[in-house]
């Protein structure tokens, strides 16, 4: 997996994880089940994927940045060929490809990352 | 839904070799089947969320959980370690029973919460973690949760 790549998918993880700490639901859970404090964990969230962000190429910085506050999700994962953040079909030849997570590529349609699961 | 449909018998054992929480989070990534790079980032993942606040809630149990981009569906293991496993969990205590929770960042079904939210309240039942310790196979397991409803 190319390094860029693997940055992007942890940095759109945590990205992740803040979103649903932030919201009702899983953050209730988190305080009625596991006892966290949601404040506390955003504000340790934040700083790791400042950290995080300040690791990907520049180019790869500023493509998810814009992305990421153009259409919220800025990687998305490919399923039987799918684009699944704009569910447009990616080009055949890409997902057939060996080692098609080795570089990084963007959706053509939407400009998510794309990161090909098995 | 019951939690019985989410889980496989490949996917609990009840003999962790791990000695440490990070062992044991590794232990349970490594039976979900994922490629190496794929396992590693989980675990990362699995690792920031208990650098939040422990997933240990008390009485031998603990619940890691995350979501990310390396599984396609919701996945679920179970892991039991007899002799206990220091998870600095809410009540102090060793922990012997693991359930690993991962789901993709969008599911169709949305069964990431209601399944966090089921195995929390099967943790919680009074005689869980005696049951637990006394299974034998994962079939038993599976019947537990079964007889239990949940």
């Amino acid at each position: 997996m190319h390094p860029q790549l693997e940055l992007l998918l942890e940095l759109q993880d945590l990205k992740t994880q803040r979103q649903a700490l932030a919201t009702e639901g899983l953050k209730d859970v988190e305080f009625e089940v596991f006892d966290l404090r949601p404040e506390e964990a955003l504000q340790i969230l934040d700083t790791k994927i400042d950290e995080l962000a300040e690791r990907l190429d520049d180019p790869v910085r500023s493509r998810f940045r814009e992305v990421s506050e153009s259409v919220g999700r800025a990687v998305a994962p490919v399923l039987n060929g799918v684009c699944y953040g704009c569910y447009v079909a990616v080009p055949t030849a890409w997902s057939s490809e060996v080692g098609r997570n080795d570089r990084v590529n963007v959706c053509s349609h939407c400009g998510r990352f794309l990161y090909y699961v098995d | 839904m019951q939690l019985r449909d989410f889980f496989s018998e490949d996917a609990i054992k009840l003999d962790l070799e791990a000695e440490t929480k990070d062992e044991a989070l590794r232990e349970l990534v490594g039976i979900l089947g994922l490629d190496e790079k794929s396992q590693g980032i989980l675990f990362k993942m699995l690792k920031r969320r208990e650098n939040l606040g422990s997933t240990g809630i008390g009485r031998r149990i603990a619940i890691p959980h995350c979501r990310s981009l390396v599984v396609n569906r919701l996945r679920v293991a179970f892991g039991r370690k007899p002799g206990g496993i220091d998870f600095d969990a809410i009540d102090k205590k060793p922990v012997q029973n693991i359930f690993l929770i991962v789901a993709p960042p969008l599911e169709v079904s949305n069964q990431y919460l209601p399944v966090l939210g089921k195995i929390a309240q099967f943790g919680k039942e009074q005689d869980i973690p005696e049951r637990l310790a006394e299974i034998q196979t994962p079939e038993e397991f599976l019947a537990l949760l079964e007889e239990k409803g949940v």
